[in-house]
């Protein structure tokens, strides 16, 4: 017989463990959902971060420099995309490369300072490599390099620089020289001398002249941001240029080859810009060669694109130059500038004509060699021909000699 | 145990990688040093030419680091094969491209004893022209490397004929130029080195265009003379070679 005592302490004690299981069951549920919570937010958390990463790391892909940051360890941690192309570089970027890893090294032992790269290419390019070793307030987590590409920066000090430098000795050497003259002309008797000084005096005042005239065409030029647009036969400017230079060239003797477009091919813009531009590309090539040699004019008319050519055989200019000659005042050879006359803003006025027309002027050249300047202006719609030979009654082209 | 031998071998390509990467970064330093001699010597820019002899140290440590670097992988990890001609391929470039950095370095030293001279238009046309086509060449031997572009390497051989016919219009230049009494037979004989120099550089482009075609694909331009020996040696119309010359293509 069992006990009713045994039975009632059994129930209770059946009654007491389902209770207990119930209650780990739900604590235990609790404690699932509770976790599952918690790794939600982790995982919402977690995606924010990544989010922000991805974000950060685009920002840092937009930007012009490269970047390259590294962990307390010096491990590289990330790259920008700027910043990819050093590696496994060759030529100029492996040392880029190579350069990157010395700052970092440097920061490392102590400090970087600010590292300049002239790279001779081509192209050539001059960049700006700086470390700094990142903060939180109490150590520094990690390092970063940044590689700034100055070219341009530099080009445009150096362009303003020799601009101010240049201006100064255009307009100071002839006012220089009249004050000069002035003053011995005050103190000298000699009729003949007096006749002689005045002559340079006068040479001197043409010069300050020239150089006004040019820098006011310049003015007017870059004023008119859209010339007059009139469809111009790119033989007429040719010839007329042509005919423009034909004394120079003549008392150089400077021999000028002519080979002008068949047909009566169009540009649009402004006739007396466009001949002024052909006509200070042949003035150079006739200064800057010897006697006996010659000037060739080529023309071409090349998928709406009309070409005009002006090719010397003359001293050429050198390599590093060549970028700098459409400056104002540019000079590759100071020394040989009065001696040519030119007042050093013709290639100026040549570049600012044919962005007016909306084309481009090109340069090749070799020292000892010889130069070619091309003009290249989109071509316009080709006028009735007949009419206008009918009309202004233009002569037909020579080939002169 | 085959899975662990893939692994070494893993180790030693990424060794081999490195040993390239060291070459480019060697060859790159000499591109620079070039371009950056040609106009030093033409503004004669006396302390950029110091720049470059000094630089000179900086690549003959370099060179001998990543001699001893194949030298180390050559012996501990016995490669074979076309391992075995990347690693030859690179002690040779290396001492290719080191030879032209003396070359450079030896260009600025003539600029450094012309200090002052001035050039005649043609002669300065012509450096530079020389200067940039050898540029060109010499950039171009090591894109083939990098690129393991055999057909590149091959067509370095033909440009160099472009140095060749220039520095015999060099050469007549600066005799003109002295004969018109422009230039002294000091400065003019240094000019004559200088052009010699360029030459050589781009020789030294020329045989690194060859290794680089010797990794890619075990060809050597000495193997088509040995053939033609050989063709000579069956026929018996010339002198026999001597016993220790290799008589067929040998490849890795």
């Amino acid at each position: 017989m069992v006990s009713p005592l045994v039975v009632a302490s059994v129930a209770v004690l059946v009654v007491l463990l389902a209770a207990g299981l119930s209650v780990s069951l739900v604590s235990c549920r609790t404690t699932r959902r509770r976790l599952a919570e918690e790794a939600a937010a982790d995982a919402a958390h977690l995606e924010d971060e990544r989010a922000m990463a991805t974000l950060l790391a685009g920002a840092l892909g937009a930007i012009p420099q490269g970047v390259v940051i590294c962990d307390d360890a010096g491990r590289e941690v990330f790259r920008n995309q700027v910043a990819q192309a050093y590696v496994r570089g060759r030529h100029g970027e492996a040392l880029v490369e190579q350069a990157i890893q010395e700052q970092l090294h440097a920061l490392r032992a102590g400090a970087a300072p600010l590292r300049t790269l002239d790279l001779y290419g081509p192209p050539r390019r001059v960049l700006l490599l700086s470390a700094v070793a990142l903060q939180d307030g109490h150590r520094a987590p990690g390092a970063l390099v940044l590689v700034d590409d100055v070219s341009e920066r530099r080009r445009l000090e150096a362009v303003r620089r020799d601009f101010v430098a240049n201006i100064t000795h255009e307009l100071k050497t002839p006012v220089g020289a009249l004050g000069l003259l002035a003053d011995t002309i005050t103190a000298e008797d000699d009729g003949a001398v007096v006749r002689r000084l005045a002559e340079r005096m006068t040479e001197e005042a043409f010069r300050v002249s020239r150089v006004i005239d040019d820098l006011l065409d310049l003015s007017r030029i870059e004023a008119e941001e859209s010339p007059r647009c009139e469809p111009v036969p790119v033989r007429l400017v040719v010839t007329e240029a042509v005919e423009r230079v034909r004394p120079l060239a003549q008392t150089r003797g400077i021999t000028l080859d002519v080979d002008e477009l068949a047909g009566w091919h169009c540009v649009q813009g402004d006739q007396r810009q466009l001949v002024s531009a052909v006509a200070n590309l042949l003035e150079n090539a006739c200064k800057y060669s010897d006697a006996g040699s010659s000037v060739e004019v080529r023309c071409r008319m090349e998928g709406g694109v009309a070409e005009v050519e002006v090719r010397d055989h003359g001293i050429g200019i050198p390599g590093r130059d060549l970028e700098r000659v459409f400056e104002r005042f540019y000079r590759v050879d100071p020394a040989r500038s009065r001696e040519t006359g030119g007042t050093g803003l013709g290639l100026a006025i040549v570049r600012h004509v044919v962005t007016n027309h909306k084309g481009e002027v090109r340069v090749a050249s070799r020292e000892g060699e010889g130069s070619v300047f091309t003009l290249r202006l989109p071509s316009g719609t080709r006028p009735d021909a007949p009419h206008l030979v009918g009309a202004a009654g233009w002569p037909a082209p020579r080939i002169p000699t | 145990m085959v899975e662990r031998a893939v692994e070494i071998r893993k180790g030693f390509h990424q060794s081999l990688d490195e040993v390239s990467q060291e070459l480019v970064r060697l060859a790159g330093m000499v591109t620079e040093a070039l371009g950056k001699a040609t106009q030093a010597l033409l503004d004669g820019d006396l302390a950029v030419a110091e720049d470059i002899i000094r630089g000179d140290d900086v690549l003959d440590t370099l060179t001998l680091q990543i001699e001893e670097h194949c030298y180390q992988l050559l012996t501990l990890q016995q490669p074979m094969a076309s391992d075995l001609r990347e690693l030859v391929t690179a002690i040779r470039l290396t001492a290719e491209i080191e030879r032209s950095g003396d070359l450079v370095a030896n260009i600025m030293k003539a600029a450094r004893r012309m200090y002052g001279v001035a050039f005649d238009p043609k002669v300065r046309g012509l450096i530079e022209h020389m200067g940039e086509q050898v540029h060109r060449q010499f950039r171009l031997a090591i894109d083939a490397y990098v690129e393991r572009d055999d057909t590149l390497a091959a067509a370095i051989d033909d440009m160099d004929d472009t140095v060749d016919e220039l520095h015999v219009d060099y050469i007549q230049a600066i005799f003109e130029t002295h004969e018109q009494g422009v230039v002294d037979l000091q400065p003019a004989v240094q000019l004559a080195l200088v052009g010699r120099f360029y030459e050589r550089i781009g020789d030294h482009a020329v045989n690194i265009g060859e290794r680089v075609r010797y990794m890619v694909t075990g060809w050597l331009p000495e193997h088509a003379a040995a053939a033609r020996q050989s063709v000579r040696d069956a026929d018996g119309d010339d002198l026999p070679l001597p016993p220790s010359v290799h008589k067929g293509p040998v490849s890795g």
